[in-house]
């Protein structure tokens, strides 16, 4: 109502004039520069499925086809027929099934570990737990410079080498102080009477903790699933250092191993597009299907980080 | 290696896997039944056991390996060897990583190896100074050399690119965020779109980036032909050329940074509440006024979390630099450069000493980063705490 009548006194002010000029000519810069940042933003995208789609010769075409012709499907098996062409057995689907294997064990022992973690912490009193609590977030600072020569003589000296191992059975320990962090800050905001009340009908801590408690923080429980599960695949380093035998490479690793193959005159930048294309693709269906549960966790690490 | 097949390589990592969890459930258990034997009360019983997991973790994978490179700092161990050997000289990985001296010639004269020395320290390996830099100052030249020459350029490519990389990336975000708090159509559209280079894989953009930048074919270098043609320029290089390296690496990671530092400031935006700037309007504040006194003291929490995550982003930068082959000679991030150090050329104590160098500069940083805080960074809580206090 009174905007309807205030702009309507409006229209007849001079003054009131030329602020709604003013008005339509920030409009006008804000969906300039939104513009702007998109082109920024999906020209490389766009240039990499063009690129993913041409064929070897149309790459060093002057000046760039943006849309190929012939559009190249096969590039996209191509490229892995291609990659095991070198190292025999590592096909697409052993790939995926790698890729898979790591990130899903991984991830899920991360979720459970946090969870039940960040319960002690948010839910038990005892002494020096603000201390432990504090310590735990420093650990976010220490660079990976300092452990990764003694770790890997760790999982040398357990004959784990060159086996998943170093890649998934830490992931118990709860060893992202963020996931921690975020899953605390959930249990925090759940009344205690709910415990209290489970504890009167006679349950368990660990029946209270898988009924009652991750029920409750599900959005959290599964925002740092998503997170995880990006984490994992697309963590380079560990599986860089830790694995030698190219059949088990995960997807990550077998890109750079057939990117280092190539010859720096004829890199076949078709091939590698396709194969960046279908590194991004699952992560980016997950976001459209997750992203609620992305920016949850950005969000709550961002308000008391 | 031969391929011991999907399965065989699987199910004893399964095997262990589901074995791992078993035995931390088993102690988080016994933790709990020995606190309470020992007449600890149940409440603080429950909550050490709980947080066992993470201790066992810690200690084993964290607290013992940086003791462990703390040690191995002071020998001799190649990656191919069982165990690492002494050094006559126990200071000499540091002493290695750390010699620097500078060297005078005449203007005119060649510099030459023979000329800038060796280290003076007892070692396995006899080290030379190599040339970093010069300055010629009158009739002299000055020759900074050093021991290890590709160590200090990857420290001044990581350095150079965390001073340029961040605060351009804090304030890109800022002004997007600031942008996306505007009344528009479809935030949600346009928050998402802006948010999408975040997600992706550091490996794809490093990929996707290398290849606009290419010196003969990519994307880049034809926009910029008109550009190129006026000047009657040579193309640019990017990554292939030394001088072009680092605004190379930044340009591509300002790609990616916007997404999730514009999140986290948005969300910040959306708590000011709206009657601030309502009486700072009615006192006659401008935009501008409102945006120095207002916004920036309550986005400053937001901003300072994102610096803190982009000082520890920049200085650790790994990823990018592997799919992103460098010449040596311009430098390597130091991460990426302590990796091959360990693992390619099979330094280990080098390694671990230089790493525990480089680590101590990440942690000073990073407090003096903490220490300005308190300068800059608002918190509403504690300025409620002070009007209560008074």
């Amino acid at each position: 109502m009174t905007t309807e009548s205030s702009a309507q006194i409006l229209t007849y002010d001079p003054l009131a004039r030329r602020r709604q000029i003013q008005i339509i000519i920030s409009r006008i810069v804000i969906y300039t520069l939104l513009l702007i940042g998109a082109a920024v933003i999906l020209i490389p995208f766009v240039w990499m499925l063009s690129t993913s789609l041409k064929t070897e010769k149309q790459l060093f075409e002057w000046p760039p086809r943006w849309i190929p012709d012939p559009v190249v499907y096969k590039n996209y098996w191509k490229s892995w027929e291609q990659l095991s062409s070198i190292a025999p057995g590592l096909t697409f689907w052993r790939i995926i099934a790698n890729t898979l294997f790591i990130t899903v064990l991984a991830m899920f022992a991360e979720m459970f570990s946090s969870a039940i973690v960040a319960y002690g912490f948010a839910r038990f009193r005892f002494k020096g737990r603000d201390v432990i609590f504090f310590i735990m977030l420093a650990t976010m600072m220490i660079p990976g410079t300092l452990t990764r020569v003694p770790a890997f003589l760790i999982w040398r000296e357990a004959g784990l080498l060159n086996t998943y191992d170093p890649l998934t059975l830490p992931a118990w320990t709860a060893w992202g102080p963020a996931y921690i962090f975020l899953l605390r800050q959930f249990f925090l905001t759940i009344p205690r009477e709910m415990e209290e009340a489970a504890t009167i009908d006679g349950a368990s801590t660990a029946q209270i903790f898988f009924y009652v408690m991750l029920p409750l923080v599900k959005p959290a429980f599964l925002a740092i699933g998503v997170m995880a599960f990006q984490g994992n695949w697309n963590n380079f380093e560990a599986p860089l250092i830790y694995l030698n035998t190219t059949q088990l490479f995960p997807l990550i690793l077998s890109i750079q191993f057939f990117q280092q193959s190539l010859s720096k005159e004829a890199p076949k930048w078709h091939y590698m597009m396709a194969m960046t294309v279908m590194m991004a693709a699952p992560i980016l269906v997950l976001f459209f299907a997750a992203q609620r549960y992305f920016i949850e966790g950005l969000n709550v690490g961002a308000v008391k980080g | 290696m031969s391929d011991p097949g999907a399965f065989n390589s699987y199910y004893p990592t399964f095997l262990r896997y589901i074995g791992t969890a078993i035995v931390l459930a088993l102690i988080i258990y016994l933790t709990y039944k020995g606190l309470r034997k020992l007449g600890v009360k149940t409440e603080a019983a429950t909550g050490v056991a709980l947080i066992t997991p993470w201790l066992i973790g810690r200690i084993l994978l964290t607290a013992f390996p940086i003791l462990l490179s703390f040690y191995l700092g002071f020998t001799d161990y190649n990656i191919l060897w069982d165990k690492p050997k002494s050094l006559q000289d126990p200071l000499f990985n540091y002493k290695h990583a750390l010699a620097m001296k500078i060297v005078t010639f005449d203007k005119d004269e060649r510099v030459s190896v023979a000329a800038l020395g060796k280290l003076d320290a007892e070692g396995p390996d006899v080290l030379r100074y190599r040339e970093l830099g010069n300055v010629v100052i009158r009739d002299k030249r000055y020759v900074i050399a050093a021991t290890d020459v590709f160590l200090w350029k990857g420290i001044w490519l990581t350095l150079r690119y965390a001073v340029f990389s961040i605060p351009l990336g804090l304030l890109g975000a800022l002004g997007v965020a600031l942008l996306l708090n505007q009344k528009i159509k479809g935030v949600g559209f346009w928050r998402t779109l802006y948010y999408v280079p975040a997600v992706l894989p550091a490996a794809a953009v490093a990929l996707l980036w290398f290849w606009l930048f290419a010196p003969n074919n990519g994307l880049i270098n034809w926009a910029l032909g008109p550009i190129y043609a006026l000047l009657n320029s040579e193309k640019l290089g990017w990554f292939s050329d030394s001088n072009l390296v680092m605004p190379s690496f930044v340009i591509m990671s300002l790609w990616g940074v916007f997404g999730t530092n514009t999140v986290i400031l948005l969300a910040g935006l959306k708590n000011i509440p709206p009657d601030f700037y309502e009486a700072a309007a009615i006192d006659g504040a401008g935009a501008w006024v409102k945006f120095r006194r207002i916004t920036i003291p309550m986005l400053s929490p937001a901003l300072f979390y994102n610096l803190i995550m982009g000082v520890i982003g920049a200085l650790q930068v790994f990823t990018q630099q592997a799919f992103i082959p460098t010449k040596r000679e311009d430098g390597w991030f130091v991460n990426w450069f302590l990796y091959n150090e360990a693992f390619n050329f099979g330094h280990m104590g080098y390694a671990s000493a230089v790493g525990w160098l480089y680590a101590v500069l990440i942690i000073v940083i990073t407090l003096l980063v903490f220490r300005s805080s308190s300068a800059w960074v608002f918190y509403e809580g504690s300025r409620e705490k002070e009007a209560g206090g008074a």
